[in-house]
């Protein structure tokens, strides 16, 4: 009976499901009790935050008070400007990113199943992969300019080894006793490719890419700083160039907020797509 | 006995681990199994029980000599076995009804076909109203009656079991044998059953072959001649302890020579 309702629960469509909402009281209770303490963890940042700067402990010249950034804020807001650059940084980390996936992908898949293919890129990968985005940044300026075409660029150079990396390796983890059981059930190559190997890795895929998305925003975010005009990281350097420390925090908030609304975008996706996966993930909240 | 439908004859596996290890898993191995006929092979860890269903499901080649089905020799993975394993190997991915229709996909069966063998089998199992269930969300117990379904569903002349109901409680294994009995009537089946436990073989075989240690060979082929249908009751019978007695006669010596064959601890 438990197993059913579990069950019940992990497969239910209902759109409460979908939005994370624990149907289970107890459950409920547990999930709103982390959200309080974290709530609460973010509080007393802030209330020490005020004290130390309106006490006068610490110099607004070294950190601004919450305030001057609410101040700031509010400014850039009003006029549309942050919402500006939070979209063009935005595009420009999914445009690399998905650049990045779009080849990794399917090409870590081949490196995952075939061993002559995992042999010729290896070296290749492992050239490539300890390269910092940054480093990337004179050549692509030397390539594509300034413009968005050495942005995606960079995005790209910065994601796509590590990206490929987790696809190859999540595919060359997936239990060979469930290819072996698939072969055993008639399964030929490519069945065993699409039944098993896919799904199978499509977990370890996913966790791969959000570590690569996060990767994405240290990219773009970099160069930005070296050469942009819009943009988070563009905006965060000209603030330190007119010494407004406000501003630059302003920058840096809208990051973190910006990157969480992703992040969360991200998981639904994965609920949608990783259903039987559905009943752990559940568990372990 | 009938047409034999499993011959091993004269198989010897060898692992090359290395450049110096070398197990010979199995030595000079031949066995006849009857069409049928429900075998279980008997014997402690290393005795190479495993490597047997493997070759014969063709997941392994033998180092020498030959495995026939019905007179053909296994070359390669063989669609005539379908094997069970012990860790259920099912798609986790799958509901159980996604898992049960697997075999009868892989045929590109079209898919009201498939939809109607996959609900037989879960009746057969018990586990009509699981369907949409994923494994992860089942006991071990309905997992094993998942991938007897999908064994039952894939339609193969041949049952390869690893030790099935090892992982499972003992009573969930007592309810799981006594299914499978059932099912064995039912269907018919020529089955190889690997256990390492001797009253399990006593209530499922027809026939029961003790192996001995490493390496492996055929020690003792013994016919239960246990009246049927066996129900628990059975192991009360002066029959039971006689054949129990026997058989386990057989083991301990086997048991016995491979721990002091074992260098140190933990050789397996």
């Amino acid at each position: 009976m438990r197993e059913r309702a579990e069950a019940t629960r992990a497969l239910g469509a209902g759109t409460a499901e979908r939005a994370g909402a624990p149907r289970r009281s107890s459950r409920y209770g547990a999930a709103s009790r982390s959200f309080a303490l974290g709530a609460l963890s973010v509080l007393v940042l802030l209330a020490a935050w005020q004290l130390v700067t309106a006490g006068g402990y610490i110099s607004p010249i070294f950190l601004p008070s919450p305030p001057q950034v609410m101040r700031q804020a509010r400014r850039y807001l009003m006029d549309g400007s942050l919402f500006w650059h939070v979209l063009s940084s935005g595009r420009r980390v999914l445009g690399g990113f998905l650049l990045a996936a779009v080849v990794a992908v399917p090409l870590g898949i081949a490196l995952g199943t075939s061993r002559t293919a995992k042999a010729l890129f290896d070296p290749i990968l492992s050239i490539i992969r300890p390269l910092p985005s940054l480093s990337w940044i004179p050549l692509t300026i030397l390539w594509f300019g300034i413009d968005e075409g050495q942005k995606y660029a960079i995005v790209f150079m910065g994601t796509f080894a590590s990206a490929l990396l987790y696809v190859m390796e999540s595919t060359r983890r997936v239990d060979p006793l469930l290819i072996k059981a698939a072969q055993n059930l008639g399964a030929t190559r490519l069945d065993v490719l699409r039944e098993v190997v896919l799904p199978g890795s499509l977990p370890g895929i996913i966790s791969g890419l959000k570590v690569c998305l996060a990767l994405a925003w240290t990219c773009v975010l970099s160069a930005e700083m070296v050469a942009a005009s819009n943009g988070l990281g563009a905006l965060i350097w000209f603030a330190k160039d007119w010494n407004n420390m406000a501003l630059v925090m302003v920058g840096m908030v809208s990051i973190s907020i910006t990157v969480l609304l992703i992040d969360s975008a991200f998981r639904l996706v994965e609920d949608r797509i990783l259903p039987w996966e559905r009943h752990h993930r559940r568990r372990d909240t | 006995m009938a047409a034999s439908v499993i011959v091993a004859n004269k198989v010897t596996k060898i692992f090359e681990a290395g450049r110096r290890d070398r197990v010979v898993a199995l030595e000079d191995l031949s066995l006849e199994v009857g069409e049928g006929e429900f075998v279980c092979l008997v014997g402690g860890s290393g005795c190479g029980k495993t490597t047997f269903l493997n070759l014969v499901a063709g997941f392994l080649a033998p180092t020498e000599g030959t495995i026939y089905l019905r007179g053909r020799p296994v070359a390669g993975i063989e669609p005539r076995a379908g094997m069970i394993f012990q860790s259920y190997a099912l798609l986790p991915w799958k509901t159980v009804a996604g898992n049960v229709e697997f075999g009868p996909k892989m045929k590109r069966l079209p898919r009201a076909e498939r939809r109607a063998i996959a609900e037989r089998f879960i009746r057969m199992v018990g586990l009509t109203g699981f369907e949409r269930f994923y494994p992860g969300q089942l006991s071990g117990g309905m997992q094993q009656r998942v991938t007897l379904a999908r064994l039952l569903a894939a339609d193969r002349e041949v049952f390869l079991m690893d030790e099935p109901f090892a992982a499972l409680d003992a009573m969930t294994r007592q309810v799981m044998q006594e299914e499978l009995i059932r099912i064995h009537e039912q269907s018919g089946k020529t089955t190889v059953f690997v256990t390492h436990n001797i009253d399990e073989a006593l209530i499922l075989a027809d026939r029961i072959i003790v192996m001995s240690a490493r390496p492996g060979r055929v020690k003792a082929s013994i016919d239960n001649d246990l009246p049927r249908p066996r129900r628990v009751d059975v192991q009360l019978s002066a029959r039971y302890l006689a054949l129990k007695t026997q058989i386990w006669g057989h083991v301990e010596e086997e048991v016995r020579r491979h721990i002091e064959a074992t260098p140190r601890a933990g050789g397996e």
